[in-house]
């Protein structure tokens, strides 16, 4: 339904959310990068990479942050209604949304780190960087539905979660088989367990900013109940 | 023509409906219209606010509910405006009595040049006959009911002209209430007030609210959004969308209301 | 500096001299004429004035009783059958006939009517009163003095209840009044100062005129307050009595003259402080 074509009629309101538009953008950009590079550094364990990483979370969170003192300027000054305050809002969860995908993301590079000694890499792996693949891809495809305010691109992040969900059972059952099998394998499985989960909640956050994005947009929320990781698969 | 966006023409007297305006057409002389074709509904004992750009017509759908425009000539309304389903723009109607039911407070606050006791009594006279003590009574009440008792009850013999502009307002709005109409149409109450006595006023029509079916034409978006149940947006002379306020002012359904209330016009 | 400003500056200057040169101009021959009437008249008056009628010419004393006299009546009734006339008609206009086309074809030829020479009515009153009548009267003088009065109430009235905001109007109508107990209660109310104000400006106006009593009322020697026969009147006696050599009534003439100018200077103090004094807004 709503297209913005027209400008506001006081342009320095036009120019408060322009800002804002910029600084999510650039916060999506970090967490991407964050997010494919703190996989990365887990499957190949490279420390240098995963150092790099978490010095990128600083600038995340301090764009969060600067997010949020914007949003409330904007409200306080302009008194935003209708399409408008709810741009305000989906801008202030976003950006809390992003800043958690960037401490997830962190929190990887810094196992990464942790395991950089091991020889052994367990089978599980595999499944693990497959689910780094998708949620990255959840991850881009919410954010270009945001910039391109695409609802039905928004929705099908949605529905999509449940492969991510899916995934991470199966990468939980090939880590537990292994921890079984020799036990000095639990501390690898361990670290990677948590990234898994880390990795899983990444697509829960993408999935919120999805909900946030068909808020903006239809001005309704999702239904409480989205489908788990029963249905038959296909995007 | 007319875009509606929730279910507004309703049969007289069901589901609370106080007002029912079917077909509304109003003429300023010959010409065109300043009201095409208007329908809505007045809910009773709730509170409907009417926004919308200037030269829109809200004004004037107001004054067709008590017939004001019939002081001055060349003025005409076409259609039905049913009050507990009757037709109010029926020729052979008591205007008086009319007006008696269907109260309305202005702009700009008008004391009558008498005492403040006067102002309120005067109107009462209109209708009864009452002997002073009664009388005294109904004035405090009405008084009370516009928060103005406490600052005024030891100079009711004061003219209502020496009340600052806040006080001249609310008591205006005692004068309406004391001839206890049934409905009570707003004006732009607050557009001559300062902010502290448009709260004042705001407050009250919030108290009053559930006594009285209120209409309230205002330019500030923000007072409809505070004290209106239901918000209709005109443009032009007709009705664009009316909807739940809450609804209309985080994601209203048409675009140009959307427009309108994000300040994107023009 | 601007270079356009000094020269603006300049012509402001000489026009404010301008501005200020006239006024002095135009104070000064009112000043000159205020201190003519007090020097001259200011010898005649005593309380003579007010006791005893007009002497025979050559004669010693006497006082102006009965033109004064003669002048209230005829004034009085004057504004009593104009002033009604003319608060209803002005009324008229401004509330059930503001918007029609007949009201500015009234306030036209009204108008006409404020600005006619007051000969003209006299003669007319001449015409249609006094030669029907057969002789000179008081009444007929008394109309005349209406006719000259009617239009001045008419445009006051008018203007004052059109000053009255519409607004407060609707808010009594809103109220569920009737029309004319609105225009009784409320507007005339609001406007009342306006309206006595016009009341006292339009009996500064006819307590002047002498034309139009020339030819109706023209004047009497001895007292009468009969209003079938001639009336003694102030301005006529002014009138007759300065065109004789006798200086008893030159004296006297001249203290009639400054008896009305003071009349018509406090009545117009008193209209000018009502309404300045209120400042309801």
């Amino acid at each position: 339904m709503t297209e913005q074509t027209s400008e506001h009629t006081v342009r320095a309101f036009d120019r408060d959310l322009e800002s804002l538009g910029r600084k999510i953008a650039e916060m999506g950009g970090i967490g991407e990068k964050m997010l494919a590079d703190g996989i990365d550094a887990l499957i190949r364990l490279d420390a240098d990479l995963a150092r790099a990483t978490i010095a990128m979370d600083k600038r995340l969170d301090m764009l969060q942050r600067d997010v949020e003192e914007t949003a409330v300027l904007v409200i306080a000054r302009r008194q935003p209604v209708g399409l408008d305050l709810r741009e305000i809002v989906a801008a202030m969860r976003i950006s809390g949304d992003l800043e958690r995908v960037g401490d997830l993301a962190k929190n990887i590079a810094k196992r990464a780190v942790a395991l950089a000694e091991e020889q052994r890499l367990p089978r599980a792996m595999i499944g693990l960087r497959h689910m780094g693949e998708l949620a990255a891809m959840q991850l881009k495809d919410v954010l270009d539905a945001y910039s391109q305010r695409d609802v039905e691109r928004a929705d099908s992040v949605w529905l999509r979660d449940k492969e991510i969900d899916a995934l991470e059972d199966s990468v939980f059952r090939d880590l537990l088989t292994f921890m079984m099998e020799d036990p000095r394998n639990i501390t690898i499985c361990t670290q990677l367990l948590f990234c898994s989960k880390n990795v899983e909640r990444v697509g829960d956050h993408a999935t919120n900013i999805a909900e946030t994005v068909h808020y903006i947009l239809t001005g309704e929320q999702l239904p409480m109940d989205r489908p788990k990781g029963d249905m038959a698969g296909g995007k | 023509m007319n875009e509606m966006s929730s279910a507004q023409t309703m049969a007289p007297n069901a589901d609370g409906v106080k007002i029912a305006i079917r077909n509304l057409n109003f003429y300023y002389g010959s010409g065109n219209p300043s009201l095409k074709n208007v329908n809505l509904s007045l809910l009773t004992n709730k509170v409907t606010a009417f926004i919308g750009p200037s030269g829109c017509g809200k004004s004037t759908l107001l004054r067709v509910l008590n017939r004001m425009y019939e002081l001055y000539p060349n003025q005409r309304a076409e259609g039905e405006v049913l009050l507990d389903g009757q037709n109010i723009l029926a020729p052979g109607l008591d205007v008086n009595l009319l007006r008696a039911r269907v109260g309305m407070v202005f702009q700009k606050p008008t004391p009558f040049p008498m005492t403040i006791y006067e102002n309120i009594a005067f109107g009462i006279r209109l209708y009864e006959k009452l002997p002073k003590s009664e009388m005294d009574g109904r004035v405090e009440t009405a008084l009370r009911g516009a928060a103005l008792w406490g600052e005024v009850k030891d100079k009711l013999d004061a003219s209502g002209l020496s009340l600052s502009g806040g006080q001249q307002q609310r008591l205006c709005i005692a004068r309406t209430v004391a001839i206890k109409p049934e409905v009570i149409l707003f004006d732009e109450p607050c557009s001559a007030l300062d902010p502290i006595s448009t709260a004042k006023v705001e407050e009250l029509m919030d108290e009053m609210s559930t006594s009285y079916t209120i209409a309230i034409v205002t330019h500030n978006m923000q007072q409809a959004a505070r004290i209106s149940t239901k918000t209709a947006f005109m443009y032009m002379g007709e009705m664009v969308e009316m909807d739940d306020t809450d609804k209309m002012f985080t994601s209203p359904a048409q675009k140009r209301t959307q427009d309108y209330i994000t300040g994107r016009f023009g | 500096m601007n270079p356009l400003y000094a020269p603006r500056r300049r012509k402001s200057k000489i026009a404010m001299a301008l501005c200020l040169g006239a006024t002095i101009f135009g104070l000064a021959w009112l000043t000159l004429i205020l201190f003519t009437l007090f020097w001259n008249g200011f010898a005649g008056l005593s309380v003579a004035l007010f006791t005893q009628m007009t002497p025979p010419p050559n004669a010693q004393g006497g006082g102006l009783l009965n033109a004064i006299v003669g002048s209230l009546i005829l004034t009085l009734l004057g504004i009593g059958i104009g002033a009604p006339i003319g608060v209803f008609a002005g009324t008229y206009m401004a509330e059930y006939g503001r918007f029609s086309k007949i009201t500015s074809v009234i306030r036209f030829i009204n108008d006409i009517l404020l600005s006619a020479p007051s000969i003209i009515i006299g003669l007319f009153v001449y015409g249609a009163v006094v030669v029907p009548m057969g002789g000179f009267s008081g009444l007929a003088g008394a109309l005349a003095l209406a006719v000259i009065a009617l239009p001045v109430v008419v445009r006051t009235t008018e203007d004052m209840l059109l000053l009255v905001p519409t607004q407060l109007r609707e808010a009594a109508v809103a109220l569920g009044m009737p029309r004319s107990y609105m225009i009784r209660k409320i507007t005339w109310r609001a406007a009342r100062v306006g309206l006595v104000t016009g009341l006292l400006l339009a009996v500064a106006r006819v307590s002047g005129e002498t034309a139009p009593l020339l030819f109706t009322a023209l004047s009497n020697q001895f007292w009468s307050v009969d209003l079938l026969k001639t009336m003694a009147n102030l301005p006529v006696t002014i009138n007759n009595f300065i065109n004789n050599p006798d200086p008893n009534w030159k004296r006297l003439a001249w203290a009639g003259a400054l008896l009305i100018t003071l009349a018509v200077l406090s009545l117009n103090i008193v209209a000018r402080s009502l309404s300045g004094g209120r400042n309801p807004k």
